[in-house]
């Protein structure tokens, strides 16, 4: 009876895995960072009523629509295999020249916005010629750019940022259109067209291809230089607008507005899904990791707790949705299921 | 210029020579030693022990935290909780000061117990369960952060006199204990990289693969290396203690890019194989003097970083210009 085992029924016998071959490890990691956020600010709920609630949904919306137009750029840097470490200064950078240019006054609102999301593009031109054509590590020229736009801010500045944004800036920050705050609308649109342009834009298949293997992204005539340089003038145009939204929101820039934002950025990604080595990265997933991030912290904040535990929380959460999130958690779920089905 | 053999692999065991020693980290010793001229050219009061002292004692915290570096990258990883070590061994030895030079080893124990057993954890989850490492220690130090912060939640607190007093100052009324300490490492690096863990460690960050087909256990190497780190941070959150006789829940805080940059300065290649702890020292000891003579020259206090960040891309790039050049000149 073994021997007579037809095809169809050997055929039978094999696993039947369409319907979850077909869900890659990438979507999954995704809807389980949005599920895992989601549950987050559900179980919130259960400490406080006041918790959980739309309206709080529509801060943390808000709240993270920063960190998710700078962990963007980054995403795109980390995505051609380097690291953006002169996130912190670009922001303040636009955030101090939008303050100090605009100075309270709408009057060349048109022509200083490009202008001075054009000097941040500079810094980053700037950045990526030194890695893409002086093979200066990612890191150490990043930072060392970071360094050198920060001191020219404090120079600038001459330590005590001066100014306020235009009214239209600020008055945008707290519009709200339907009853939801203008920036959310904003943050999707962001979301909409930076998942476009990363994933599905030729664009962004060039730069998959580079951070992927570099070496066959050469010898199929991409121009690796300039892939990886217009990586770096994104990233410095997302951080430069991050900080430029930041001084609307807060009517008025510091020094040291971009500090808390450099981290952040690099977790939003990588616990979004994406390779550190480059090459492998969704937008949807960062933005999943900036939602996570920016939703534990307010969280956290709103029940008052000492910020050692805080902080000890944050890390620990980070570090359960690396573990957790990994392909390998997924693979063996899918077996467990697969199993049982 | 022709005893340059940055590549060739070396049998010997026993003590190094000089010459070894300053081989592995030919580049940035030369920028160390301009800089060095520089600085006591225009301040001559540079040459008194006094000053000597005071430097070193302001650079080790940063040579070791850059030497526990190196171990992680030259294996082709990356560890982040050099931060949030320094500052966990900082507020412990801050807050449980013990008197005396055994007091002293009793914390010294402490903080490598502290930077062990973080380093263990960075090595399970990077080597064995596979996370990425920047994230996965960007995860520990920001647990390590927290923890400082609930031993210590704002600066304060006192380390013993011993070390406050003693591990800052001279042998013999000459030498200074942190140069000691300096050439201790160095010492120590020379003869660890001709071990079979030293081996592994720079074959690992070549290549993986070719070093696992070779028989070296790849997950094992990797988790050593974290160790290494960890002890290296708690030791240097130990010196940066007693060089500022207090405790800093955020002491580390500059650490973080300060050490890597350092790392970068000596030469080490980010994602591994090349490159060596002696290197790093210097690194370190670089950037800290750079500081020393910029303003000794006068540059507005406004404008240092601008000429730091500048340094520090020239820097590499003439390291990398002078390993191509020996390379080369091997290579004939």
């Amino acid at each position: 009876m073994q021997n007579e085992k037809t095809i169809a029924s050997a055929v039978a016998e094999q696993e039947d895995n369409r319907a979850t071959a077909k869900i890659s490890g990438e979507f999954v990691t995704i809807a389980a960072i949005f599920g895992l956020t989601f549950a987050m600010i559900l179980a919130s709920r259960a400490i406080s009523p006041s918790f959980g609630s739309w309206s709080q949904v529509e801060t943390i919306l808000y709240l993270s629509s920063f960190l998710v137009f700078c962990a963007f750029g980054q995403g795109l840097v980390i995505l051609v295999r380097g690291l953006d470490l002169s996130i912190a200064s670009v922001i303040t950078l636009g955030g101090v020249l939008t303050a100090s240019l605009m100075n309270g006054s709408n009057e060349g609102f048109l022509y200083l916005v490009p202008a001075i999301l054009g000097a941040c593009i500079v810094v980053g031109l700037i950045s990526g010629i030194g890695v893409a054509y002086f093979r200066v590590p990612p890191f150490i020229m990043t930072m060392a750019v970071g360094l050198i736009v920060y001191s020219l801010c404090l120079g600038f500045t001459r330590g005590t940022p001066r100014g306020y944004p235009a009214p239209l800036l600020s008055g945008f920050m707290q519009d709200k259109f339907l009853g939801v705050p203008a920036p959310v609308y904003l943050l999707l649109a962001f979301v909409v067209f930076g998942t476009i342009l990363q994933s599905y834009s030729v664009f962004g298949r060039k730069l998959n291809a580079v951070g992927n293997n570099p070496l066959a992204a050469y010898i199929a005539g991409l121009p690796s230089g300039v892939l990886i340089v217009s990586a770096y003038a994104m990233s410095a145009l997302c951080a430069g607008f991050t900080g430029m939204m930041l001084a609307g929101y807060a009517n008025g820039a510091t020094l040291r507005m971009g500090d808390s934002y450099l981290l952040p950025s690099i977790a939003a990604v990588v616990v979004g899904g994406s390779s550190i080595l480059g090459g492998q990265g969704n937008f949807v997933g960062t933005v999943g990791g900036a939602l996570l991030l920016t939703a534990l912290a307010t969280i956290l904040t709103a029940l008052g707790i000492e910020q050692g535990w805080k902080t000890i929380m944050e890390g620990g959460v980070i570090l359960f949705a690396l573990i957790a999130l990994r392909e390998q958690s997924f693979a063996f779920l899918r077996e467990v299921l697969g199993k049982r089905g | 210029m022709a005893s340059i053999e940055v590549n060739t692999p070396r049998q010997s065991r026993g003590l190094p020579t000089v010459r070894q020693i300053v081989e592995s980290a030919f580049p940035i010793i030369v920028i160390y030693v301009v800089m060095a001229t520089i600085y006591s050219v225009v301040q001559p009061s540079a040459l008194s022990l006094y000053s000597i002292e005071s430097l070193f004692n302001n650079s080790l915290p940063l040579m070791l935290a850059a030497a526990g570096a190196t171990f992680v990258i030259l294996q082709g990883g990356f560890d982040l909780s050099v931060a949030g070590i320094i500052s966990l061994a900082n507020v412990v030895v801050a807050v449980a000061p013990v008197e005396g030079p055994l007091g002293a080893v009793a914390n010294l124990a402490m903080v490598i117990a502290i930077g062990l057993l973080v380093g263990a954890v960075n090595g399970y989850v990077v080597a064995y369960l596979r996370i990425q490492a920047i994230a996965a220690t960007l995860a520990t130090m920001i647990i390590c952060k927290g923890v400082a912060l609930l031993i210590l939640g704002a600066p304060g607190g006192y380390v013993s006199d011993f070390m406050a007093y003693e591990l800052t100052a001279s042998i013999f009324g000459a030498v200074p204990i942190a140069v000691v300490i300096a050439v201790a490492v160095m010492v120590f690096w020379s003869v660890f990289r001709t071990t079979n863990s030293g081996r592994s460690l720079l074959a690992v960050g070549q290549d993986e693969n070719a070093a696992a087909l070779s028989g070296i256990d790849v997950a094992r190497t990797r988790f050593a290396s974290f160790l290494w780190a960890g002890a290296f941070y708690g030791a240097a959150g130990y010196m940066l203690a007693a060089q500022t006789a207090t405790g800093n829940p955020n002491g580390g805080d500059p650490f973080l890019l300060l050490t890597f940059a350092a790392v970068a300065l000596g030469g080490t290649a980010f994602g591994g194989g090349r490159g060596g702890v002696t290197a790093s020292l210097f690194g370190a000891a670089t950037l800290m003097l750079m500081q020393k003579v910029l303003f000794a020259v006068g540059v507005s206090s406004f404008y240092t970083g601008v000429i730091q960040g500048a340094i520090m891309i020239l820097a590499v790039l003439f390291s990398a210009f002078v390993q191509a050049v020996t390379s080369r000149r091997n290579s004939l």
